[in-house]
């Protein structure tokens, strides 16, 4: 070996350092990818009336205030009277702005606006309000609705991390309302339901499930309308229509089906205005509706993006009265700005998080003196948000006397800027209410400017990724997959110059590369391919299994070559074959094709009792096959291997007893036994695992040692068996947890993932010649990737199964549930690296090997090590440079995201699965060596 | 696929390898069998691929009776077999290469069930008829001889060209038909097996052509080590 060679100490060290270089990266991009913008807990109160940076000690305590008093409190201290009583929200799905408003000065089209003739009547008579309400990215329902009620711009983490509630956490304009005694009902999309839980006082939800249905969705809305509107009871309603996104989803923009559903919804309005809105003066107080959408749509009717055709969402306020003097032409707004304006209108606290300004349109009506006031409320909550985000922001220090002039001519700091821009509006306030100022409009304009800067500033930074951190972030994860593949080729290139001098004689030539080796390159170029198209990232799971079985069949096809048929290795392709085509029709998977049957459907379809049995049966083949296979395949110690056996024996038994008698109270009502239970079998199945990994290398006798010559072949035997051992408790116990954590549906699955994992065993220890050593280890860790869509899994964030990450856990914690999570969701990603342990017992050389023990560790542990973290890696750089090319894409939220961050949780997967390989291997070497060590001592 | 063939018997081959104009005639024949068995589906009993594919055996039925005869006339060990003999174990080899095809093509992924079993029926039988039942007509039971050509790729006459290379080609263009399926086109071809045997089909006409020179090219070199 030459000086060059790579040393195991040394190939340890680099490989240690890439994976850092790689985890760093991908942090760095991750949090410039999806910025994580910290949000203010609690609810606003009393202090919204008071300018931020008095003492909270001083305000009254209001938390025994009647919700009446409360509101009577607001009142008084906002100064300012609320314009209207009770308000009428109606959601219309999907509908863009252009459609009512039109765009660019022009009017809508003439079939939309001849559609909707009582709202256009509406607008022109000026007792309604439009605006183009500009909706930030994800175009979709659930943070839309968020945004509209906290005022708050949330950041797609916000959306992936909320996976254990769904509902508002944050202060929202209905929590303020509900404060202030309000009684609010909703009808419509039952999102509402999710996000509010108990917060209505009567409902009626409808899913969006079915897209197909246009009609009914609406209709089971507007049926309650009439009675609704003739109670006096409720002072908030919602009325949320699905049936537009419907049509659009059907036929896109220019349905026929769209004419029709606008003139119902112009019919909608029209009842509610003549129903509700003209009884102003009597005890139900002024009425205002106001009409809203929450995205819009492309020409095709898709959403989620971040185009002008998506964003472009709806606001009209219609009120019982012309709202003073209003332009005709349409306002401009942000879909945030709806939180404030409503709660300005309202006379509640501005949620603490809000990002938006007031409309400034809806309150032409009031006095010159109430609309300041209103611009100091909303200048006030804006300035306390911003000094939460800018810890350096204490306006006393700043001397803005040259800004008063000339604006921001100088460079000045961000926190310089704001402080000005308020000190400005609040200076030129407060002569005005002196009486030194006279003209108002200056004010206005102050206060105007202020409110500007702070909001697009605010909720910019939930949007705005920097540039320079996605960069650093992408060149470290490259540089790493650089690391990892040019260690992976100089490992490979050594084994083979070694292999070379071994098997001089070798009878295949070793320059020539074989076809399965070649289509391992090419699998992994097919996957990098695919990630560029949406629907394909969406379908995944066909390419891998088609690829992953493709290589099969080319390795049943190389060993039908060889002239002596070799009948355990044919036996074992077929079993991973046809157990993968199992695996693949269990679950339909992907997005455009789950309503196809499959054998999951159909199981459930038959009945809970026969999910029982395939669950029943396949806990016990489990345990059968891991108890033959440990004591057929290997001549060990027979109390020895009664021991191990019995290790298997009773945890098996354990999670069968679980699964017959606690699995289905576990999910319903959580009850103590269930858990006492799980937990017990956590800590046996803990214990039974270190336990037989800390002692299997201490025990195994070593034999032959009279003969020096085989010593070297008897220290490689004990290494073969203990790895082998202890590879088949880790698979083992895996497949057990995994049966008890699963849904009952995927315990055949877990079979025969388990099946697959010991075909691939006995392939590899079945053949002769271990040449190719990475297409074993590769085509593993494929098999891995195939069997985690097996599972249902998809690239949708929907499939995670949150059900199981609670068993087993009494107090509700998410860093517990989090990682049962994790255990569920990769089960079989970390079921094949954990079978790496195992490969390394079948790798044949083991035993020819007459070099050092640092060698020996290189041969046993390179590849299992560097291959799944090299392929990773190659993943892992290729999808972020997607992600980045496609940052603007239509479906970048609904469909890139969330597959990256499958992608970064596969990266942790997999660094987790290596750690644990190479410490179980490296332990085992340890032991025996220093056993070794020992003996020769005594001798 | 397999291009560095090395012919290790030499000048033993002068009679393996026919005659450019004999082998043109004998693709041409397997070339316009596939177009006139299509042809005859489609435009006389109107069968339209896609709309009504498990109605499609009308073109193997077509189909059959060319291949069969014609790669029967090519029998390897003339003597023992007479050509009846050849022509049954290609009857018989076309419902066993189906069973193999609509295996393998299972494992790859092609969906089970009772409304797909006339297509998946269908589709194996074209396939028996592109790769298996040549070969059973020209070799019969000889395990060294399918054992050459399909595990090994290894031509070494004109008639294992003409049975190894248009094999291959459907069977790996079948493989790459498959690759539009999941794709949400929402086109009526993109359904199993329709994309599966255009790809079949093409690969076929391509291993035709590549079979085709391989010969040609063959006995040129043959001609110039006799000169």
């Amino acid at each position: 070996m030459d000086s060059s060679s790579l040393t195991c100490k040394r190939l340890t060290l680099i490989t240690v350092l890439a994976v850092l270089i790689q985890v760093f990266g991908l942090a760095l991009f991750v949090l410039g990818f999806f910025p994580v913008k910290p949000a203010l807990s609690g609810f606003s109160g009393v202090e919204s009336f008071y300018p931020p940076g008095g003492d909270s000690a001083e305000f009254q305590n209001t938390t025994n205030l009647s919700d009446s008093q409360l509101k009577y409190l607001y009142q008084e201290l906002s100064l300012v009277p609320p314009l209207f009583d009770r308000l009428i929200l109606m959601v219309i799905d999907g509908l863009p702005a252009e459609f009512v408003l039109g765009k660019d000065g022009e009017p809508p089209a003439k079939d939309f606006k001849d559609a909707m003739p009582y709202t256009q009547s509406l607008l022109s008579k000026g007792r309604a309000i439009g605006y183009h309400a500009k909706a930030a990215p994800p175009t979709v329902t659930m943070p839309r609705l968020k945004a509209m009620v906290s005022g708050a711009v949330g950041g797609f983490l916000d959306v992936a991390f909320n996976f254990n509630t769904q509902a508002l956490l944050d202060d929202n304009i209905i929590v303020q309302f509900l404060k202030v005694g309000w009684k609010i009902v909703m009808h419509g999309d039952e999102t509402w339901l999710k996000l509010f839980p108990g917060m209505f006082s009567r409902h009626d939800g409808v899913s969006s499930f079915f897209v197909k249905d246009t009609v009914q969705v609406d209709q089971n809305v507007s049926r309650h309308l009439v009675d609704e509107l003739s109670r006096a009871d409720w002072s908030f309603l919602i009325l949320h229509y699905l049936g537009l996104d419907h049509v659009g989803h059907l036929g896109g923009r220019n349905s026929v089906l769209m004419a029709p559903k606008l003139g119902e919804m112009d019919e909608v309005i029209k009842t509610i205005d003549l129903n509700s809105l003209p009884t102003n003066n009597n005890d139900q107080g002024r009425t205002l509706l106001l009409v809203v959408s929450d995205h819009g749509m492309t020409e095709s009717g898709n959403h989620g993006g971040s185009s002008f055709e998506e964003t472009d969402s709806l606001a009209l306020f219609i009120g019982p009265t012309t709202f003073g003097s209003t332009s005709g032409t349409p306002n401009k707004a942000n879909q945030a700005d709806l939180a404030s304006t409503l709660s300005l209108l309202f006379g509640v606290p501005i949620p603490k998080n809000n990002v938006g300004m007031l409309m400034a349109e809806t309150f032409k009506s009031l006095t010159v003196d109430q609309q300041l006031r209103l611009l100091e409320l909303n200048s006030w909550q804006l300035l306390r948000l911003l000094e939460a985000q800018l810890p350096g922001l204490v306006c006393e220090n700043f001397l803005c006397d040259d800004f008063r002039d000339d604006g921001s001519e100088r460079t000045s700091s961000l926190e310089e800027t704001f402080c000005c821009l308020y000190m400005k509006a609040a200076d030129l306030h407060r002569s005005w209410k002196s009486g030194e100022e006279k003209s108002c409009h200056s004010i206005l304009v102050a206060y105007h400017n202020f409110l500007r800067t702070a909001s697009e500033w605010l909720s910019h930074r939930a949007t705005d990724k920097p540039v320079g951190q996605l960069i650093f972030g992408v060149a470290a994860i490259l540089v790493s997959c650089l690391i990892l593949l040019s260690l992976l080729f100089l490992l490979a290139k050594q084994v083979f110059s070694e292999q070379n001098q071994q098997f001089s004689s070798a009878n295949n030539d070793p320059s020539w590369w074989h076809l399965d080796e070649i289509f391992i390159l090419v699998v992994i170029i097919i996957v990098v391919i695919s990630m560029g198209s949406s629907s394909l990232v969406e379908e995944e799971q066909y390419i891998w299994h088609f690829m992953t079985s493709s290589l099969y069949l080319l390795s049943l096809r190389k060993v039908m070559q060889q002239n002596t048929s070799n009948y355990i290795q044919i036996c074992s392709i077929f079993v991973i074959l046809i157990s993968g085509r199992f695996l693949r029709g269990w679950h339909q998977g992907g997005v455009n094709w789950t309503h196809l049957p499959d054998i999951s459907k159909w199981l459930e379809q038959a009945g809970s009792s026969y999910i029982k049995l395939f669950q029943l049966v396949s806990g016990n083949l489990l345990i059968s096959i891991s108890l033959v296979s440990l004591l057929w395949s290997r001549k060990l110690k027979k109390n020895f291997v009664t021991v191990v056996a019995l290790m298997h024996l009773f945890p098996g038994l354990l999670v069968l007893h679980y699964i017959t008698k606690y699995q289905d109270v576990a999910f319903s009502t959580g009850s103590y036994d269930a858990t006492l239970m799980a937990q017990l079998i956590y800590a046996v199945l803990g214990f039974c695992s270190t336990s037989i990994v800390g002692s299997v290398p201490w025990w195994i006798p070593l034999q032959n040692r009279t003969l020096s010559v085989h010593q070297r072949k008897a220290w490689g035997l004990c290494f073969r068996d203990s790895a082998y051992v202890i590879g088949l408790s880790y698979v083992y116990y895996w497949s057990l947890l995994q049966l008890m954590l699963q849904q009952p549906i995927n315990s055949m699955p877990v079979l025969f993932l388990f099946l697959q994992v010991l075909a691939s065993i006995w392939h590899s220890s079945g053949s002769n010649q271990h040449l190719r050593q990475w297409v074993e280890v590769a085509a593993l860790y494929y098999m891995g990737m195939a069997g985690h869509f097996g599972l249902g899994n998809t690239n949708t964030l929907a499939t995670i199964d949150v059900a199981g990450a609670f068993v087993g856990v009494l107090n509700h914690s998410t860093i517990l549930s989090g990682i049962l999570m994790f255990i569920i969701t990769y089960a079989s990603p970390m079921l094949y690296l954990l079978s790496m342990v195992m490969y390394s017992s079948a790798s044949g050389f083991v035993i020819s090997q007459k070099g050092d023990f640092g060698s020996l560790l290189r041969r046993t542990l390179g590849f299992p090590c560097l291959i799944p973290l090299g392929l990773n890696s190659i993943l892992l750089i290729a999808y972020t440079i997607v992600l980045l090319l496609m940052r603007n894409h239509l479906f970048v939220w609904s469909v890139f995201s969330p597959k990256f961050l499958y992608v970064c949780a596969t990266t942790v997967c997999v660094c987790l699965g290596v750690s644990v390989v190479a410490s179980t291997v490296i332990y085992i070497c340890l032991v025996l060596a220093y056993r070794e060590k020992l003996q020769t001592h005594t001798d | 696929m397999d291009k560095k063939k090395n012919d290790p018997i030499g000048g033993n081959t002068i009679l393996l390898w026919v005659s450019p104009l004999k082998a043109l005639i004998l693709h041409l024949i397997c070339g316009l069998g596939l177009g006139l068995a299509f042809w005859v589906a489609n435009h006389i009993y109107s069968l339209d691929l896609i709309t009504n594919y498990s109605s499609h055996f009308v073109s193997q039925v077509f189909l059959a009776p060319v291949l069969i005869l014609l790669y029967s006339h090519l029998r390897h060990d003339r003597n023992q077999c007479s050509y009846v003999k050849a022509v049954g174990r290609g009857l018989l080899a076309l419902p066993a290469g189906a069973v193999v095809n609509a295996l393998g093509a299972t494992i790859l992924g092609a969906p089970v069930g009772f409304e797909y079993f006339p297509k998946t029926l269908s589709w194996s039988l074209l396939m028996s008829l592109l790769t298996f039942v040549p070969a059973a007509c020209v070799f019969g039971s000889s395990w060294t001889d399918w054992h050459r050509v399909f595990a090994r790729t290894k031509a070494n006459e004109s008639t294992d060209c003409m049975i190894c290379l248009p094999a291959h080609g459907a069977v790996i263009g079948a493989w790459f038909g498959a690759w539009p399926m999941p794709l949400d086109w929402e086109s009526p071809w993109q359904e199993w097996p329709i994309c599966v045997t255009y790809g079949a089909v093409a690969g076929y006409l391509v291993g035709l052509v590549a079979s085709l020179g391989c010969i040609i090219f063959r006995n040129r070199q043959q001609h110039l080590k006799e000169e």
